[in-house]
């Protein structure tokens, strides 16, 4: 029976090893090796480059998007142009090693797009697929990653994310640095996504195919603009976004958690992700229970500035313990120390200003301090902090912070006021 | 033969750097050792001057025809003979000379405040000061520690300040014994004590201020200020125990030291606030009293004082800007 067993075995691994040969030999259709040799050409590698050294500061992946040769790629890729214009330039590269110049044609910057135009005349183009694709099905991903060369990465759809801001189709599959920009297919070519980030373990995000069609749709008329002019575009998209997204955030509406005596704020919408979490360890002499909220998707600016996160998180301390002197050595420690630190350079924004009061709401008083700061390149945009500490109490105090980055300052105002408003006491 | 007066010789400063007893007249002046008054003063001759007594008593000074010759007190050209009164200077070459009668009348006796003993200068007041400066820290461990500390472990903090204090006491000590030959470590030991009493309290005070109002930058301005005071304080107290400076000029030194000190940390913090930074300053002190207590503004005037934020970050930009 083993012997049996055995030969049987073998038999499946000889024929497996035939199979092979005959594979490379001719290209079944809509196999991998098919749709690589198929589709490469309509994949270009885009190069940043530095002018004055005429070296490369970053690269990515492009493909070209339609009959008059326009190319689709990730804003995040060409942004170092679109903040410097004087200093880089754009190369296109074939796949036979030609090389032109692009201009910009448009961006996206929320969906983390970008249109580009190049000289040269394409013999074809990818087109999008404009059915919904089922889960599951396999989806071949093309792009350079770590400037290796030209490759393919096969993997699976698996739907949209849900609890995003901004759509994003979920791809199972292994996208590296360099891929960005680059288009992800059906097994027939059609474009699905544009491949745009990962979280390692074959855990990656592809911008929805009729995001680009938008942005084509949207470059389709009239010459290029000039460079300059994009950062203040891009700024305007950033601002738009955050009038539409955080209107009415924090409204009568808002869910609540009770960390008691307080009844706070959670989850206003469905793109945010709360955890929660306690320390009551025997070693202290006070207890802590944490709920921290926070939106997933952040806007990539440029390589030292990200925007468009939206943070919350309510520390509640208590003890039965420390008299209250003690208690608020920590409690004040607290408030003032553990700031969520936020990352920016001389460039990007101004150093942040605050201002500190003891303000009585409808449920108590409060110290509550607000501090912002304001971005350089980007008008009329704002990082800001509101934090508030609940007074009165002697052994139970609530230090709850709201985090907002690249948000207009009314809604700097008006989103820290009704945060506040929302903290109120249990009856 | 008891003496009659005194030929003094001053220094520069008008102070008596010696003092010959005078017994009979006529008495003579010079270089040569065959006089009452040995001058070793190379513009002096020989036999310079002579001051002899006339029928009526009074004092005369004739010059024996000297090479530099000889000036009484306040007059430019050389004098051959003047009266010579009890107190009158008079110069000769290039040394200043007094002459005074045995019954000079004296100026009355100055009070000496000095050695009138400071309640500082007591070692109670040392060990007391210290004493409290001990429980004090310990109290600040305490409280400042949030975790279940021991007895031990609170007593053992205090004693790095506690031996910075006493090297401090102990190195204006021996500048004391340097100047004024005497170690005066108790008085000390005082001065630095409550100094950093003082200085505790006025944390104390300026974080319960910042609190209840939150508007004024009372650490800051506690910071700068209340310890130049501080220091000014300090510095007056150990220069009284350390010198035999008078109070105007103790003051004076005071005032100078902690001006450098206070004004070196003002230019300082203000270069600071100049620097870009990522991290967010507030003041954020909250302290355990019921909130009926606490002063406190509406949302509608929170809010709205946001405006003024957003002024300063308009122009914080504009200054980014423009620098670029």
């Amino acid at each position: 029976m083993n012997r049996l067993l055995a030969a049987c075995a073998l038999v499946v691994i000889f024929s497996a090893l035939a199979i092979v040969p005959a594979s490379q030999a001719q290209p079944v259709p809509g196999t991998t090796p098919e749709i690589f040799k198929q589709f490469s050409e309509y994949v270009v590698k885009i190069e940043v480059v530095e002018t004055g050294s005429a070296a490369k500061a970053s690269t990515g992946t492009g493909f070209v998007a339609d009959p008059g040769g326009r190319i689709v790629t990730n804003y995040h890729v060409i942004s170092k142009l679109v903040h410097s214009p004087e200093r880089y330039r754009i190369d296109v590269i074939d796949v036979a090693g030609g090389t032109t110049v692009a201009t910009v044609l448009g961006v996206d910057v929320v969906y983390d797009l970008a249109v580009l135009r190049t000289a040269r005349r394409p013999k074809g183009h990818l087109a999008f697929e404009s059915k919904p694709v089922a889960q599951g099905t396999r989806l071949y991903s093309l792009g350079h990653p770590h400037d290796l060369g030209l490759s393919i990465v096969e993997g699976t759809h698996n739907g949209l994310l849900r609890h995003t801001l901004y759509p994003k189709v979920h791809f199972t599959g292994s996208l590296n640095p360099g891929m960005s920009g680059g288009p992800t297919l059906t097994q027939a070519g059609k474009v699905v996504g544009i491949n745009v980030a990962t979280e390692g373990n074959q855990i990656s995000f592809l911008v929805p195919a009729e995001r680009a069609l938008a942005l084509l749709e949207r470059t389709a008329k009239g010459a290029a603009p000039a460079a300059a002019s994009f950062l203040a575009d891009v700024g305007r998209q950033i601002y738009d976004n955050q009038s539409r997204y955080l209107a009415g955030m924090f409204d009568a509406k808002t869910p609540r958690v009770v960390l008691s005596p307080y009844d706070l704020p959670t989850r206003p919408t469905e793109f945010f992700r709360c955890w929660a979490d306690a320390m009551r360890r025997k070693e202290l002499p006070y207890a802590s229970v944490t709920h921290d909220c926070s939106t997933d998707d952040y806007i990539f600016v440029s390589s030292e500035q990200s925007s468009g996160i939206v943070r919350f998180f309510h520390q509640l301390l208590s003890t039965n313990e420390l008299n209250p002197a003690r208690f608020f050595t920590l409690y004040s420690g607290q408030f003032q120390g553990g700031n969520a630190a936020m990352f920016g350079n001389e460039e990007e924004v101004t150093p942040f200003r605050c201002q500190t009061r003891n303000v009585a709401t409808a449920g108590g008083k409060l110290k509550a301090v607000l501090c912002a700061r304001q971005y350089l390149k980007l008008p009329a945009l704002y990082d800001a902090v509101f934090r508030a500490a609940t007074l009165g109490s002697r052994n139970a105090g609530l230090v709850s912070t709201l985090s907002l980055s690249g948000v207009s300052f009314d809604n700097v105002q008006g989103l820290s006021r009704r945060y506040l408003e929302n903290i109120k006491w249990q009856r | 033969m008891a003496a009659l007066g005194y030929i003094e010789i001053l220094d520069g400063k008008g102070g008596v750097s010696e003092r010959i007893a005078v017994d009979h007249f006529p008495l003579t002046l010079g270089r040569a050792y065959g006089n009452q008054v040995i001058l070793s003063d190379p513009f002096v001759c020989p036999l310079h001057l002579k001051i002899a007594q006339d029928e009526q008593g009074r004092l005369l000074a004739s010059d024996t025809g000297s090479v530099n010759g000889s000036y009484p007190a306040g007059v430019k050209e050389r004098v051959t003979q003047w009266e010579l009164h009890s107190g009158n200077q008079f110069r000769i070459g290039h040394t200043v000379l007094r002459y005074v009668s045995v019954d000079h009348p004296l100026a009355p006796t100055v009070v000496d405040r000095a050695v009138k003993v400071s309640p500082l200068a007591s070692p109670y007041a040392a060990v007391i000061s210290a004493v409290v400066v001990v429980l004090l820290l310990c109290l600040d461990a305490y409280l400042s520690s949030v975790e279940r500390v021991t007895v031990a472990q609170i007593i053992g903090e205090p004693w790095v300040t506690v031996s910075m204090l006493g090297t401090w006491a102990g190195m204006w000590a021996l500048a004391s014994r340097l100047v004024v030959s005497r170690f005066n470590f108790a008085r000390h030991v005082t001065i630095a004590c409550i100094a950093l009493l003082t200085i505790s309290g006025l944390g104390v005070v300026a974080e319960w201020t910042e609190f209840f109002l939150p508007r004024i930058p009372m650490l800051w301005i506690a910071g700068v200020f209340g310890y130049g005071l501080v220091l000014a304080g300090m510095v007056y107290g150990h220069l009284g125990a350390a010198s035999p400076l008078r109070r105007r000029s103790r003051l004076w030194s005071a005032a100078a030291v902690s001006l450098v000190v206070v004004g070196s940390s003002a230019i300082s913090d203000f270069a600071a606030r100049g620097k870009f930074s990522t991290i967010m300053e507030y003041s954020g002190v909250v302290k355990p009293i019921d909130a009926a207590w606490v002063p406190a503004t509406s949302v509608d005037e929170f809010f709205g004082s946001a405006e003024k934020l957003k002024k300063e970050l308009d122009g914080l930009a504009k200054k980014a800007k423009a620098g670029r």
